[in-house]
């Protein structure tokens, strides 16, 4: 629709901006793919800066899958992050289903309960206390079960649920479905696209399991995938530490990194139309 | 319409129950880990009696947290399945690779009462936490640790002091490793000397920049970088000084480097290096192993570091690839007014300290595990091999009393982390290193100024990261000339009344004159 010359002039800003912002987020991810498989060597002799490679290794890759703990983590987060995000989307729909129902019985009193932990939380400590007398410590579960529910994904479902119309609900009361049938048979099918917004939330949360994992768990064989990730990128500044381990290459740092972020690049274009459009999701009532 | 009030109705009811229902739910969710995890630590009080019945056929599990890295996962670690062997335990180490990440964790268990059996402590959580009454007062059982009071001896023995308690177990000391490194090669390309005095090194730094030393034709190079001030610790030596708010002796009395008049000509000298540009413009802001980056390739001429970051097969391998005919040589601390002295040497740190926690005195049997593993790991004809070296004759041969590290070695490089006590540090280090050696004894043997600060205990009401978070950034300013030296005692003045830094001063000249200093 470009018509006259301001509309071009207007046009090509746009471009620009827009093009310098692709660019901000596109150089960084390129730097880190090109190290990871540029060899070592090649990236001092260019000062450790390098967009194009000229020599391609995938050495690194082979190394971390091969010989690192990156392979039993992939299990770990893979478990938690499938699992985690089921236990999440079940016990979430649960929630925000009633709550959604306009004559649920002490509807306020659930809702404020529900704001209320939005916005006040128990604290590091007693979250721990409650973890552990649970006896969840050092289990894989201490990383889906103590965030099993976020509140502010129940409010977006529920506000989703609110916008279901009336009738329907209605003519599935008078063909004598109960609650769970209505939720099953009819909401759920009309929520494909809060269910697949609320869950990729979730999904890239547990993907990037840290601190759960850093407090409840110390057995090493249940790391999930970024803890390893950050050991390998950690750089020790103690000379004593340096002496004694091998430190990992920059090479190598970058290959972790990509094998940790890959999978979620990978997901994200099949879900992006689904996500921009729950993005909305809640914004008008109607 | 009656009819539709009563579906009405249920319908109420049937989503109150599934909102109960969904309550329970949660919980049962929660509860339901319980049996499937298992590994679940039960409470302190009630120890089952059945552990001391069983114990001579059942490993007692023992749990310990410290900082570290790269520690492998237990099939593979072959120091833990040796010491299981070696003491009838199921040893669990954690180890975390960030120090913050370790203070959270060893916080949080320490509050909620989920005690680990053994676990570093720096100084201050030593003071806290054995004023809260969460350690084990070991004075009663230094008979049964004797192994280990002999190994680190009676100086580490004092560092893990508090009162006149024994609160935690310090490994032994270990050497100095930091020296200036500069580039041979680029010496012998401009017609360069090593630099022997400050003033030498200031000029040799700006010939590295200015000279082109690599001769690429562009202005690419560097002549002093480091970490922080750090890459002035021999300037400030060579003012007779330690670096910024070190206590030491000079002269038979207590000093504070800030309050030594010769601090403000080491500035003054540092000021005028760096305006001549010769030093790394990114100097304050190099975090982690930046300078050595810049180092290894090829940026920097001169830097201040520590011998394993320089000269460990690894790095010798990417200065190489980065320039075949680099070469780094260490060199001795340059000559001032003061004489030669390698920056600060801290003698009263503690290169790490162990606790136990008091919960364990419940748990007789499992202490005793706990003091028959430090006594182990303290043991030179025992487990202090193997957790310097590894197994004998798999990782390491003994020759002639010497061990030789093997191929295998390189399978127990975490074995460090099993290092409790510490270890014999320079025969240790010749052995292990033995291609660095001489490296190695070169930066042990430099004169360094004996730095006292590891003795102190903050005094109340005095925030010490406040504080030396002030005294950097207005020594930064002071040494980039954004502020003039005149001011220098004015910014000791806010030093004193803001940061509460004369408090401090006043508890430490005390706390160091009651253990026999400057006197």
């Amino acid at each position: 629709m470009v018509r006259g010359l301001d509309d071009k002039l207007f046009n090509t800003f746009v471009y620009i901006i827009l093009g310098l912002c692709g660019l901000a987020a596109v150089l960084p991810i390129l730097y880190v793919v090109s190290v990871s498989i540029t060899p070592f060597g090649e990236v001092l002799r260019n000062g450790g800066f390098i967009l194009f490679p000229r020599e391609i290794t995938f050495s690194a890759y082979k190394t971390l899958l091969t010989e690192s703990n990156i392979p039993r983590a992939f299990q770990v987060t893979i478990f938690i992050t499938v699992v985690g995000t089921a236990v999440n989307l079940v016990l979430t729909a649960l929630m925000a289903y009633p709550l959604s129902r306009k004559n649920l019985p002490g509807r306020h009193l659930f809702l404020l309960m529900i704001v209320f932990t939005l916005l006040f939380s128990g604290g590091i400590i007693p979250t721990y206390l409650i973890v552990k007398s649970m006896g969840l410590l050092d289990s894989v579960w201490a990383m889906i079960l103590p965030n099993a529910v976020w509140s502010f994904n129940v409010l977006i479902m529920k506000s989703f649920f609110e916008g279901l119309p009336e009738e329907l609900f209605e003519s599935a009361r008078m063909d004598g479905a109960k609650e769970f049938r209505i939720l099953l048979q009819i909401v759920t099918p009309l929520s494909v696209p809060v269910l697949l917004t609320v869950g990729l939330f979730y999904l890239v949360g547990h993907w990037n399991e840290f601190f759960q994992a850093i407090f409840y768990v110390t057995d090493r064989t249940l790391f999930p995938l970024q803890v390893v990730v950050r050991e390998i990128l950690m750089q020790s500044q103690q000379p004593l530490e340096n002496a004694e381990n091998m430190m990992p290459t920059q090479t190598m740092q970058m290959a972790s990194v990509m094998l940790a972020s890959l999978p979620v690049i990978v997901i994200y274009p099949f879900l992006q139309k689904h996500f921009t459009k729950g993005m909305l999701l809640g914004s008008i009532k109607g | 319409m009656q009819q539709s009030n009563r579906v009405h109705r249920t319908g109420k009811r049937a989503r109150s129950w599934t909102a109960l229902l969904l309550m329970t739910a949660l919980l049962a969710g929660c509860a339901g880990g319980n049996d499937g995890s298992g590994g679940a630590p039960v409470n302190e009080n009630n120890t089952p009696p059945q552990a001391s019945s069983t114990a001579n056929q059942k490993p007692i599990k023992l749990e310990i947290i410290e900082s570290g890295n790269n520690l492998p996962s237990p099939d593979k670690d072959q120091i833990k399945q040796e010491l299981d062997k070696a003491l009838n335990i199921d040893l669990s180490l954690t180890v975390y690779p960030s120090g913050d990440d370790y203070s959270n964790q060893l916080n949080v268990r320490m509050a909620s009462g989920n005690f680990p059996d053994l676990f570093m402590i720096n100084r201050q959580q030593l003071l806290q936490f054995s004023k809260q009454g969460l350690l084990l007062d070991l004075t009663p059982y230094l008979d049964q640790l004797q192994q280990t009071v002999d190994f680190i001896g009676e100086d580490s023995l004092k560092k893990g002091i508090v009162g006149n308690n024994v609160y935690a177990i310090s490994k032994s000391p270990q050497v100095p490793y930091n020296t200036y490194f500069i580039r041979k090669d680029w010496l012998d390309a401009l017609g360069l000397e090593v630099p022997q005095t400050i003033e030498e090194l200031s000029a040799v730094a700006q010939a590295f920049t200015t000279g082109d030393p690599d001769g690429n034709g562009k202005p690419d190079t560097l002549g002093l970088t480091g970490g922080k001030l750090g890459a002035f610790a021999p300037v400030f030596g060579s003012y007779g000084v330690g670096m910024p708010g070190n206590f030491y002796e000079k002269d038979g009395t207590v000093v504070n480097s800030l309050y030594d008049p010769a601090m403000r000509e080491a500035l003054a000298f540092i000021r005028d290096m760096i305006s001549t540009g010769a030093v790394d413009p990114e100097l304050l802001a190099n975090s982690g192993l930046q300078h050595q980056e810049k180092a290894i390739k090829g940026q920097a001429g001169i830097i201040y570091i520590d011998w394993p970051n320089m000269t460990k097969e690894q790095f010798v391998e990417q200065i190489q690839t980065v320039n075949p005919n680099a070469e780094w040589i260490q060199i001795e601390a340059p000559e001032g007014p003061a004489g030669r002295y390698d920056g600060a040497w801290d003698i009263g740190a503690s290169p790490g300290r162990y606790a136990i926690p008091k919960a364990l005195e419940k748990q007789p049997e499992k202490l005793q595990r706990v003091f028959d593993l430090l006594n182990y790991v303290s043991d030179p004809d025992g487990g202090s091999m193997l957790v310097q070296f590894g197994v004998e004759d798999v990782h390491y041969t003994l020759e002639g009393g010497v061990p030789q590290m093997t191929e295998q070695s390189g399978d127990v490089g975490h074995s460090w982390l099993y290092q409790f006590t510490g270890r014999p540090e320079m025969d240790y280090l010749q052995a292990k290193f033995a291609a660095q050696s001489d490296y190695i004894t070169f930066a042990a043997d430099q004169p360094r100024i004996e730095v006292l600060d590891g003795f102190i205990d903050n005094p109340d009401g005095f925030n010490q990261a406040d504080a030396t978070r002030y005294i950097e950034e207005e020594l930064a300013k002071f040494v980039y000339s954004k502020r003039p030296l005149d001011e220098y005692d004015d910014f000791l003045q806010t030093l004193e009344t803001s940061m509460n830094y004369s408090t401090f001063v006043d508890s430490a000249m005390t706390q160091l004159q009651e253990l026999g200093f400057g006197s």
